[in-house]
């Protein structure tokens, strides 16, 4: 809760989970939105912007509008079912490892590091290619599966560090099981870690489904912004001029991936009062210019 | 007491907050005669340090030295300087040992370049002789000069402390900071340091500030010592009083939270 | 030097899972393997060539383990097999002359934007509060935020479409043949600059934040404050005392960063239409050419690991630490 009302007092956050909110709300009440269906032909192939098709209309004559609202539900589940999968993985197996130590550590530190050398979208490409045309369900697990690895690392090393701390000690002392204190003592410790790689994963995951789809790994037939990406460049709709058919997906990417960015800035901010440049330094800045000090 | 090195006149430092300010250090003043050992204690987060690094000008925001402060070194308030005069001041007047042994050298550097930045910043010497005149200096703390060429790295943690004692007297200094310098050292290192350092001022008539929550170890080596409590200087007396004869009640507080040792005196005379 | 060692025994270990994944994949997917890889050949391959190519990939009437160390006998010899769509050209031949311009762009987009990204970090944190470190703040978490495919599109539309001032695909003009000479090498940065130009934008602002938070983490370290306490010079201290201990965690993060940087590419070179190692890959998608899309998990996974141990000897160079252990 404390996060919470931290999360409130940041400018960068503030706008951060608006974009999000406004994001999630158009998500929800997509089908409010527009009167159009995502998936019929409502009206002649390549219209530009007009007051009945807001965002113009595709090669097959789909209204660019609707499909953008109804997309966002594909990008959102996509990225936040992966984001979800990656980081419960590598928080479970972070905290194991840094933990546990030992063996257990060794073969677990071996295994994330050498997920890391092997690239990632090379890796996803063999992957979505040998299954065809993924769904967004599939994409999302596969995500889940390859993409553990960096929050392993970061939450092993941070486990590492609040291992050697009194609290975990004492409770060692006092015969707590061991799955006790890696859930009770030492993940409430690493909320802004774990935070932190949540949504560091659904950037990641919305970016690769959407690559994935763009470049043709996907069901052409699922209404995201990715496959609206691939439709449009098959339709070669900058050529043609049909720039709102590529751009509309373009611009809600951008405003997505901004839109979370901007949140996982602020609670890196939060976690790390080093890096803050809160009011106190605006304040700083005026009483010294008032010449009530100096440094 | 005339003509002090180091004379602060009514200090305030505020940290600033988003909305509130943390009054650190609330209007202290004392002074340090030449040649003396002057003795700053209190518990962490008293204000010690924070006042010790205002002497050097070296707070970062949201650090502020309020109007009406004055620091004055020989004379001169440090406060009026501006930044050309203030590298200048840095070091050749006033140098400071740090808290961390094991952190106050720079790791990429090697302890050569250490003294030749300084030296050259300061005094324009070539790489040749400064390397002559750091050999010099190590020879005065019982290091040999091939270590010049070592990285931190590869030097105890008290060798360390005691590479940094003989960069600090690279510019024969007035006055000598020493923040906390011994806490991460253990008991013989830190004995020892102590007595090189007593020895060394009496040597070149520099004066120590010297900054530490360990009163016992601080009667031993001090003249003066000032008590600070909640960024407030509660008393300053001389060393056998406060040891004997504690005027201020949080400082017969601090006796009676510590392990009380014989007031044996550190000087370099009892050196074995 | 036990270092150096240590970590080539670990890329070839990498080295070895990725070919692992390769040999497995087919396998493990529902109907025949052979069947899924050569699908796409039709009826173009003679029996004799696909024989060959079956042999390639370990395909051989023998027990799982002999027909694995087929595979990596295979792999460890450079023979990827061959493309189907442009058969018989070797998967090493394609792959290959991809590869060059591939490299090309992502090493000098990679040594612009770490400087560029770290140069502005250093600033950034040295002034931190200022105006120039929320703008450069800003514009770094933009460029660190947005996908590469949706930077690539919209610095199409607006250079290559729109202003018209850059090609819109390959390397060099098609009517040139390749040679050291400044009318094909000005060919070569005319067609270049706008991949570049993406690459360097989507690169940038992670490198700038990275820098930028090991920055300010270091400044309160005891022999920042001692550099100041000694009257350096702001400069003096900046480089010498707080970016070069700032860069060490810097590059040992770009190790990580090689892989963005290469999938980044991949995407920019299929927008761009430059005939890097993405743009073939895309070619072999769309044909389900399984040789090529393998292929280039290993070389990828190869550049991969070669540019990892670049990082790790500069770490060595940059970190006394480390010489002599």
């Amino acid at each position: 809760m404390t996060l919470l009302r931290q999360l409130l007092h940041n400018k960068k956050a503030v706008i951060g989970l608006t974009i999000l909110v406004l994001i999630v709300l158009i998500a929800i009440f997509a089908p409010l939105l527009t009167e159009y269906s995502p998936v019929r032909r409502v009206g002649r192939p390549h219209q530009p912007p007009s007051w009945e098709h807001w965002l113009g209309t595709t090669r097959l004559g789909h209204d660019v509008f609707s499909r953008l609202v109804h997309g966002a539900r594909v990008s959102l589940a996509v990225g936040i079912g992966a984001g979800l999968l990656i980081t419960v993985i590598g928080t479970v197996l972070g905290i194991i490892a840094g933990y546990k130590g030992g063996v257990i550590d060794e073969v677990i530190n071996f295994f994330t590091n050498m997920v890391l050398v092997i690239p990632n979208l090379p890796l996803l490409l063999v992957l979505a290619a040998f299954i065809g045309q993924a769904s967004p369900l599939v994409i999302a697990v596969i995500l889940g599966f390859t993409s553990w690895a960096w929050g392993v690392r970061v939450t092993r090393s941070e486990t590492l560090s609040i291992r050697q701390r009194d609290y975990v000690k004492s409770a060692e002392m006092l015969g707590e099981p061991s799955w006790r204190i890696m859930t009770s003592e030492i993940f409430p410790n690493l909320i802004s870690i774990v935070g932190i790689n949540f949504i560091g994963s659904i950037i990641f995951a919305v970016i690769a489904e959407a690559t994935l789809e763009f470049l043709g790994l996907g069901d052409p037939n699922t209404v995201s912004w990715g496959i609206m990406l691939y439709n449009a460049q098959n339709a070669s709709a900058l050529s043609v001029g049909a720039w709102w058919d590529l751009l509309s997906p373009c611009l809600a990417l951008a405003l997505l991936g901004l839109g979370l960015a901007l949140v996982n800035f602020a609670i890196d901010e939060i976690a790390n009062p080093r890096l803050r440049t809160g009011g106190m330094l605006a304040r700083w800045v005026g009483l010294v210019s008032a010449g009530e000090g100096k440094l | 007491m005339t003509n002090p090195v180091l004379s602060v006149r009514n200090l305030n430092i505020d940290y600033i907050g988003a909305e509130t300010d943390f009054h650190a250090v609330k209007n202290v003043s004392f002074d340090i005669a030449p040649g003396e050992l002057f003795g700053l204690a209190g518990r962490s987060g008293c204000g010690k340090s924070t006042i010790a690094f205002a002497v050097s000008r070296l707070h970062r925001p949201p650090a502020l030295i309020r109007k009406g402060s004055q620091i004055l070194v020989d004379g001169r308030d440090v406060l009026t300087l501006d930044d050309a005069e203030l590298r200048k001041f840095r070091w050749r007047e006033v140098a400071m040992v740090f808290q961390s042994a094991m952190n106050s050298l720079n790791p990429v550097l090697t302890i050569e370049d250490q003294f030749h930045d300084v030296l050259r910043t300061h005094t324009g010497m070539s790489r040749a002789a400064a390397r002559e005149r750091a050999a010099e200096l190590l020879k005065l703390v019982d290091i040999s000069p091939d270590r010049l060429s070592a990285y931190p790295h590869q030097c105890s943690g008290g060798m360390r402390q005691r590479i940094v004692i003989a960069i600090c007297l690279a510019l024969n200094p007035k006055l000598l900071i020493m923040d906390e310098p011994t806490t991460a050292l253990d008991v013989v290192v830190q004995r020892e340091i102590l007595q090189r350092i007593d020895v060394l001022r009496r040597q070149l008539g520099f004066s120590v500030l010297f900054i530490t929550h360990d009163l016992s170890l601080m009667v031993q080596v001090s003249d003066r010592i000032g008590i600070m409590l909640e960024g407030e200087l509660v008393e300053v007396n001389d060393s056998r009083t406060i040891y004997r004869a504690p005027q201020h009640a949080y400082t017969r507080k601090l006796w009676a939270s510590m392990p009380r040792l014989h007031g044996v005196q550190i000087t370099g005379e009892v050196a074995p | 030097m036990a270092f150096l060692l240590r970590r080539l025994a670990f890329y070839l270990a990498a080295f070895l899972a990725a070919a692992t994944i390769n040999f497995f994949l087919p396998r493990l997917m529902p109907g025949d393997p052979i069947e899924i890889m050569f699908a796409s050949a039709g009826s173009e391959l003679s029996l004799e060539n696909l024989n060959a190519l079956k042999l390639t990939f370990g395909f051989i009437d023998a027990p799982l383990h002999e027909q694995y160390f087929s595979y990596l006998k295979s792999v460890f010899t450079g023979d990827l097999g061959r493309s189907i769509k442009y058969f018989p050209l070797p998967v090493t031949d394609l792959l290959g002359r991809a590869l060059i311009w591939t490299l090309g762009l992502v090493g000098i987009a990679t040594l612009i934007s770490f400087t560029l990204g770290t140069f502005l970090g250093v600033m950034a944190a040295w002034r931190r509060g200022t105006l120039f470190d929320s703008v450069a703040s800003l514009l770094a978490i933009f460029s660190s935020s947005v996908p590469a495919v949706v930077v690539s599109l919209i610095v199409l539309f607006v250079f290559g479409y729109t202003l018209r001032w850059f090609p819109n695909g390959y390397a060099a003009d098609p009517m040139l043949d390749p040679a050291f000479s400044w009318t094909y090498i000005s060919s070569v940065i005319y067609h270049g600059a706008l991949p570049m130009l993406t690459l360097v934008t989507v690169l940038t602002g992670g490198f700038a934040v990275t820098m930028r938070n090991n920055m300010i983490n270091l400044l309160g370290e005891d022999y920042i404050v001692m550099g100041r306490a000694k009257g350096l010079s702001d400069s003096n201290v900046m480089l010498w005392y707080a970016a070069r201990n700032a860069l060490l965690p810097t590059v040992s993060s770009l190790a990580i960063a090689i892989g963005t940087i290469l999938s980044g590419s991949l995407i920019i070179e299929v927008v761009f239409n430059y005939p890097g190692l993405g743009n073939t890959l895309y070619q072999a998608i769309l044909a389900r050419d399984y040789p090529v899309i393998q292929g280039q998990l290993l070389i990828m996974t190869g550049a991969m690991l070669v540019s990892n141990f670049v990082v790790d000897l500069s770490y060595v160079l940059l970190d006394p630490r480390l010489k002599k252990a």
